[in-house]
């Protein structure tokens, strides 16, 4: 136990000059005022628990909270993905084992979806696995760039950064409707085409435009994000570093392939795993967008599958939903993994 | 060929000018330091002699090469950082080679040059760590041999010592003199420390906001300053500087007076000069001699480092504290009054106004 517990919480607030003294005063007082209530109770448990437990009293609401809404949430699906029926409460569900993922699995040609018991379920697994590989490219290859542009000594460098970081503010429905209105058959786009003499098209009913403005929109909307952690890294790296390159003759290709990216690697790794896991997560804009998925199931994808399994269908297959989910966190659990492996590697 | 011609150089950012109208010409092979306090523009002028830095006007030559407009790369220097620059991801030997690869050598001679510098600098155990594995002292060799091995007309340093602990600033300065001497190329070296400009230069230019205040060597620095500046800068406890008047003496002799009993002699050329005109009288700590006639010094107190002593005090009717350096032991009490006299052709006299040194007679030291 301490023998002076204030002094452990006591926060220390430098007072300005005293020229205001009066002003200055008054706020001090109130200050120390407020800092006595917070800290009469904190001092209170402190002596009751010790001080080498307090920082773990302070982790606990958000442990609580991490528990409720994330961890038994878990516990749950792979509770559900064991069970069968359209119950709710999992004691009215009855126990099939490993039936949901025997479903899921079956196939005579896992390439070929109509081939599976569960078409839509591979349907779902290809158009996520097509949009993982172009979104991941397309953005990071966009948000580098972005990135290295932003790190030159531009000017109104703070404006770019803000715009391309704007749409990240928005909400998933917000950005799937703009964009929805602008790719229209009377939409912005087209009514641009015809000022052109282009004939219109219906973007999000043809299948290759509404898979490219699928990656278009969510590149869009997620650039800002990832080119502001590139450019952390890249604003990291010190200044001289390039001078040094400068004098040693480097072009400033050789510059960026063996200065700038092998000391932005870490950022690069951080950024690939984020971009891979959002990537297979790409649900909300892409359904507000196409309609739910279409043209047909052109752009259904896994998130959307396992939600209209579970909540959009007559049938409300929890158990499938679930074994689905488990799936996906798993391929999710092994890509990060190897990744941060990668990573290590690369750092050392 | 390592020879450099600066001519009316000029730098400014916006409207703040970093260097005036510098005109400055180092042969080849010369050891020149660049000093001054912060912010005086001597790292800028390395740096535009680099290429780092472009100019706002002016020319810049090296062997006889106009080099304004090529890149770094193409001026034939090496630049060895403050903070080093390793290459942090790539080894010892990697940070070497970097240079010459991109110059598209030939691996056999990229080779025989790393080992060369390698064995130079005794860093042939570290070619293949990384920069995070060495001490200090050991990045500032790596950083030293990055620079060897591009073979340059001139080396460029700036302030390499600045992060090396005391006893290691030692070591490595009397390293990098010893490398002069076997290379014989230039080298060109930034430093704060007067110290270092004193013991390594060839040739020192002593720059003050942007402009330069004097060139040569060290010891024309320290024995003719310029300036009170110069005087001010080089030296180490600081010149005493006391207030005065020109007495001229029967025999035409320039004297000052100090406003003490006896007048100090001076080489100040009478022609330069007139009675009553009021100076500055410089005299360094080392050069006062304690003796039985001279100026009433009051001691205050004093520093005893063993090998000398530095004492503290007054003259009578100067404000500012006189410091008398003597050689050995000496413990003068406090409150003592000793007499001092400066040593022969050691007073430096400045205009007030000009801040310039008056010119000395004909032949005077």
């Amino acid at each position: 136990m301490s023998s002076t517990p204030q002094a452990s919480w006591r926060l220390h607030v430098a007072t300005g000059g005293t020229d205001m003294a009066g002003a200055t005063g008054f706020a001090d007082r109130a200050l120390d005022l407020a800092m006595a209530v917070v800290e009469a109770p904190i001092n209170a448990v402190e002596r009751l628990i010790g001080k080498r437990r307090m920082p773990y009293l302070f982790l606990a609401p958000n442990l609580v909270l991490f528990g409720i809404f994330t961890f038994l949430p878990i516990a749950i699906a792979v509770g559900y993905a064991f069970t069968g029926g359209t119950e709710l409460l999992i004691s009215n569900r009855p126990f099939v084992g490993l039936d949901n993922f025997r479903t899921l699995l079956s196939c005579e040609s896992y390439l070929v979806p109509g081939s599976c018991e569960e078409s839509l379920f591979w349907t779902a697994i290809w158009n996520t696995l097509w949009f993982v590989g172009f979104n991941v490219a397309a953005t990071l290859l966009v948000a580098l760039v972005t990135a290295l542009i932003l790190d030159r000594a531009i000017a109104a460098r703070g404006f770019f950064r803000a715009m391309f970081f704007y749409p990240v503010l928005l909400s998933p429905v917000v950005i799937g409707l703009i964009w929805k209105w602008f790719l229209d058959r009377n939409g912005l786009l087209n009514a641009f085409l015809q000022m052109l003499g282009v004939p219109p098209e219906i973007f999000l009913l043809e299948v290759g435009w509404s898979r490219f403005f699928v990656v278009v929109v969510s590149v869009w909307f997620h650039m800002g994000f990832y080119t502001l952690i590139l450019l952390a890294g890249l604003q990291a790296i010190p200044k001289d570093l390039y001078e040094a390159a400068a004098i040693d003759a480097a072009t400033p290709s050789r510059t960026l392939l063996r200065i700038t990216l092998p000391l932005l690697g870490p950022n690069l790794i951080v950024v690939l795993v984020l971009l891979m896991i959002k990537s297979v997560q790409i649900f909300d804009e892409a359904w507000v967008l196409t309609n739910g998925g279409g043209p047909g199931t052109a752009n259904t994808f896994l998130v959307q599958y396992i939600y209209q399994m579970a909540f959009a269908g007559d049938l409300r297959l929890y158990g499938l939903a679930s074994a689905a989910s488990v799936l996906m966190g798993l391929v999710l659990l092994v890509l990060t993994l190897v990744q941060l492996r990668l990573g290590k590697k690369a750092e050392s | 060929m390592g020879d450099l011609r600066l001519t009316n150089l000029n730098k400014s950012y916006g409207a703040v000018a970093a260097l005036h109208d510098v005109n400055l010409s180092i042969d080849n092979g010369e050891f020149v330091v660049f000093v001054g306090p912060s912010g005086c523009g001597k790292s800028t002028l390395l740096r535009i002699i680099a290429g780092l830095e472009d100019i706002t006007s002016g020319a810049i030559a090296i062997g006889g090469r106009d080099v304004g407009a090529l890149s770094p790369a193409e001026r034939k220097i090496a630049m060895v950082f403050q903070s080093y620059a390793l290459y942090p991801h790539m080894s010892v030997r990697k940070n070497l080679a970097f240079g010459l690869e991109n110059l598209k050598f030939k691996r056999a001679e990229i080779d025989a040059r790393i080992a060369e510098a390698a064995r130079m600098l005794a860093i042939e155990p570290y070619l293949d760590r990384k920069p995070r594995q060495l001490s200090g002292g050991q990045r500032q060799r790596v950083a030293i041999g990055r620079a060897i091995v591009r073979e340059p007309a001139i080396f460029l340093f700036d302030e390499p010592l600045s992060n090396l602990d005391a006893a290691l600033r030692v070591q490595t300065r009397a390293e990098i003199t010893k490398l002069h001497r076997q290379m014989q190329t230039t080298m060109i070296y930034v430093t704060h420390d007067q110290v270092e400009a004193m013991t390594m230069a060839d040739k020192i230019v002593v720059l003050r906001a942007g402009r330069v205040e004097q060139v040569g060597t060290p010891l024309e620095l320290f024995d003719f300053p310029a300036n009170l500046f110069v005087a001010g800068f080089l030296g180490s406890p600081r010149m005493n500087i006391l207030k005065g008047r020109i007495v001229i003496g029967d025999d035409r002799r320039v004297l000052v007076d100090v406003g003490q009993p006896a007048l100090l002699e001076s080489d100040v050329d009478p022609a330069s000069v007139s009675a009553g005109q009021e100076v500055l009288a410089g005299i360094r700590p080392a050069h006062f001699v304690v003796s039985e006639e001279g100026l009433p010094f009051e001691v205050q107190y004093h520093e005893s480092l063993g090998t000398e002593t530095y004492v503290y005090g007054t003259l009578q009717g100067q404000a500012e504290q006189v410091i008398v350096h003597q050689p050995g032991h000496f413990a003068p009490a406090a409150g003592a009054v000793l007499k001092v006299m400066p040593q022969e052709g050691r007073l430096h006299v400045f205009d007030p106004a000009s801040e310039l040194a008056l010119a000395r007679r004909h032949g005077g030291h």
